[in-house]
């Protein structure tokens, strides 16, 4: 089985790079409500998206889990 | 004395000329031998005959050349040109060396005096010269000066020991076996799964560095940026304003910054402390060669291997030290006051020169040394023809280093000043040079910059005319730059002064890591993976690490070749084992990547329609033929155009200048040309 988001081979739909992409992409979401008192998980996929400091696999994942 | 001449084997061409003419006062005279330039003279009544290798003439090889067969344990020397065709111009050199060694009574290795040297000497001598490896003279330089030289050859050496000749052979054998091994395993793996037959690799020093960059690269391409806030405040005193930061700097939430601002705006600032302090800053140390590699790169954005072989230039032209040495010392043998003397004859160093030896010389000295040679210095000879830029760029940086290494320390003058603004504090803080010492024969390359200093004292008291909030966000880890990665490779002690920069040029040039950038490919990121999967000594850094520091033992005679060669051996049977049981799903791995790689390759930019996806070269499943399409085609983006159908097509990342669409190269026919993908692009009808 092929991962969502590249070529690599997947367990259960993500390969290990974009699963480690996620778990990065999750535990952030908690230090950017922090940071700005509030913010809804679509907004921060949004966020995270765009910045340019992004990594690429986590640009990815937060597109991802985004749905688009 | 027997009837026989002395025959002097040099490294390199220009080298065995400049031999010739030192120890000859110049009445050498070049002679032809089997096509090879020789030169001939006498001196106290002595005859010479130098002749010269071309790097190395033999080089390590199985017995057997099937390339699908490993493992390969078994390896023997060849002449150069049985190993490659390409090579024909070691077999007449060969050739030459064993007519010559017939007529010769002594012999000389003068190659240059390191592991690399020794062992082309020692193969020469074994080989071509009938097994005189052990009673050939030694001579040892440092620099290609005739004062040198003569030195040198007046004091001619036994070839005692030779545990540089033992390890350098043995480094060669066992990076052979490492290499073919890995190779054969990775490639027969690939070729396994259906794809025809292309080299996978991965050298002993190779796999850990390659390693490193992908540790990197992962944290780069997994990273989410945690946002933060930078306050500054602006502060006015007498008319002058000065800009000074949070004593705090990173704020973690808008909250909080915005608070600070509030609580500030319209409050009187106190300067409550100021430090005024000098700072010594002392010169620095000479230069060995990673030192030069690293500030080549910072100065001028070279990269390492080009360094060196610039380096290697102005060493055969006799206008620098031997490069390739980790001392960073300099002894005073090497007649300090002669050097500074030659140089003070070039016209931009003659007023430095003048100044440091109004004192003693004495340069500061670095903590690392190397038995073979001093660290790199200039020798106070003039260039006798025109250097390129980046020659004339290097020797200017070594003279300097040179004449840094003797100067003073500079002295800088530090003030920070902490302002109170009710419970919060700002601090100011500045810089300026008071004496440069050093810093003004380093030139350019000190790097310094004054920063005014607020001309504020305790007690002052200021206005506060703004606060500044800005909302920042943490920054991805940096990729490794060629200079990095080799400071790496120092740190953690693999692979040596002279290979480090030839093995990232080869990672490049595998395509396992792009360019300047350093950004390790799909097929870099596979190789790795697979590799520590079933075979993680390869990759890991106990086994190359090990391995360096045996062969050092070797060096100087505390262990035995041929030992440590059958426990490289042992350590990697293991493992080849491991990557032939699991042939399949390596060669899976490193197949998918090699397609990927095919794949990513043809991205030919963003879509101008759409925006968001890339352009792209794709195949019709029905027709079969190729054409532009968006990655966002499944999303709706219609973007298309069609291609020629002959000819390679080559990205180029440029946008056209009409249209924006990607421009591309279309390769075949007399000359490749330049192709706006756009059918409809408004610059393709103008004339
Ligand atoms: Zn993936």
């Amino acid at each position: 089985m092929k991962c969502h988001l590249c070529e690599r081979e997947a367990v259960s739909g993500l390969c290990p790079y974009h699963e480690a992409a996620k778990a990065r992409v999750q535990s952030a979401y908690p230090l950017w409500v922090r940071a700005y008192g509030r913010m809804e998980w679509n907004e921060y996929l949004d966020n995270v998206k765009r910045n340019v400091q992004t990594g690429q696999w986590a640009k990815e994942i937060a597109g991802f889990l985004k749905g688009d | 004395m027997s009837d026989g001449y002395t025959l002097v084997i040099c490294e390199k061409p220009d080298a065995a000329r400049r031999v010739s003419d030192a120890l000859s006062g110049g009445t050498s005279h070049a002679d032809q031998v089997g096509g090879v330039a020789v030169f001939r003279f006498s001196r106290r009544g002595e005859e010479f005959v130098v002749c010269a290798a071309q790097g190395h003439l033999y080089g390590v090889s199985d017995p057997s050349d099937e390339r699908a067969v490993y493992p390969v344990f078994d390896v023997e020397w060849y002449p150069s040109d049985l190993l490659d065709e390409a090579s024909a111009i070691a077999a007449r050199r060969i050739s030459t060396i064993r007519t010559l060694a017939a007529g010769a009574s002594r012999f000389v290795n003068a190659c240059d005096f390191d592991v690399e040297g020794e062992t082309i000497g020692y193969n020469l001598l074994k080989y071509a010269c009938g097994g005189k490896e052990k009673d050939a003279l030694r001579a040892k330089f440092s620099t290609l000066t005739e004062e040198d030289l003569v030195k040198a050859f007046e004091d001619l050496k036994p070839q005692h020991a030779q545990g540089l000749a033992r390890a350098g052979r043995a480094r060669h054998a066992i990076d052979f076996v490492w290499g073919v091994n890995l190779s054969r395993a990775l490639s027969q793996s690939a070729l396994g799964s259906g794809h025809r037959y292309r080299t996978v690799s991965i050298g002993r020093v190779q796999g850990p560095t390659l390693g490193f960059l992908v540790q990197r690269e992962k944290e780069v391409r997994e990273f989410v940026p945690v946002p933060f806030w930078k306050v500054s405040g602006t502060f006015e005193k007498e008319g002058k304003r000065f800009n000074a930061g949070y004593a705090e700097d990173r704020i973690e939430t808008k909250e909080s910054a915005e608070k600070i601002r509030e609580d500030c705006l319209g409050r009187e600032a106190v300067a409550v402390a100021v430090r005024r302090s000098s700072a010594q800053i002392g010169p620095p140390v000479p230069f060995n060669l990673g030192d030069l590699q690293k500030e080549a790169y910072r100065a001028f954005g070279y990269s390492p291997s080009r360094t060196l072989q610039i380096a290697e230039r102005l060493y055969l032209g006799a206008l620098v030290s031997y490069p390739r040495t980790s001392s960073q010392r300099l002894p005073p043998t090497i007649n300090y006051g002669g050097i500074m003397r030659g140089i003070g004859k070039i016209t931009q160093y003659a007023a430095y020169t003048e100044e440091l030896n109004k004192a003693e010389l004495k340069p500061v000295q670095g903590a690392k040394s190397d038995p073979a040679h001093p660290a790199i210095h200039p020798t106070g000879e003039k260039p006798k023809r025109a250097l390129d830029v980046s020659e004339a760029a290097v020797f200017d940086l070594v003279v300097r280093r040179f004449l840094a290494s003797f100067g003073p320390s500079a002295r800088r003058e530090l003030a920070e000043v902490s302002l109170e603004v009710g419970e919060h504090e700002f601090r100011l803080s500045g810089g300026r040079m008071i004496f440069p010492g050093w810093m003004k024969y380093y030139g350019k390359y000190a790097g310094y910059k004054d920063v005014e200093l607020p001309p504020v004292s305790q007690g002052d008291r200021l206005e506060t005319v703004g606060v500044a909030v800005e909302e920042k966000f943490g920054q991805k880890p940096s990729r490794y730059n060629q200079a990095s990665l080799l400071e790496k490779m120092e740190k953690e002690g693999i692979g040596t002064k002279a290979t480090r920069a030839d093995i990232i040029a080869t990672l490049v040039g595998r395509g396992y890591v792009s360019g300047e950038s350093m950004e390790v490919t799909d097929l870099g990121l596979s190789v790795v993976e697979v590799v520590a999967k079933y075979a993680p000594s390869i990759i890991g850094m106990g086994l190359t690490k090990e391995i360096e520091e045996k062969l050092e033992a070797v060096e100087t005679g505390g262990q035995g070749e041929g030992t440590l060669l059958r426990e490289t051996v042992r350590a990697i049977a293991d493992q080849l084992a491991e990557l032939s049981a699991n042939e399949e799903s390596v060669g899976h791995g490193i197949d998918s990547a090699l397609m990927s790689s095919v794949a990513g390759s043809f991205v030919l930019g963003k879509c101008p329609l759409c925006k968001t996806g890339d352009l792209r070269i794709v195949r019709s499943k029905a027709t079969k033929k190729r054409f532009v399409g968006c990655s966002n085609y499944s999303s709706g983006c219609r973007a298309s155009a069609p291609l020629p159908q002959k000819g390679t097509i080559k990205t180029t990342s440029k946008a056209c200048e009409h249209c924006a669409w990607p421009v591309v190269y279309v390769m075949g026919g007399r000359r490749p040309w330049k192709l706006c993908v756009n059918p409809g692009c408004p610059g393709k009808n103008k004339p």
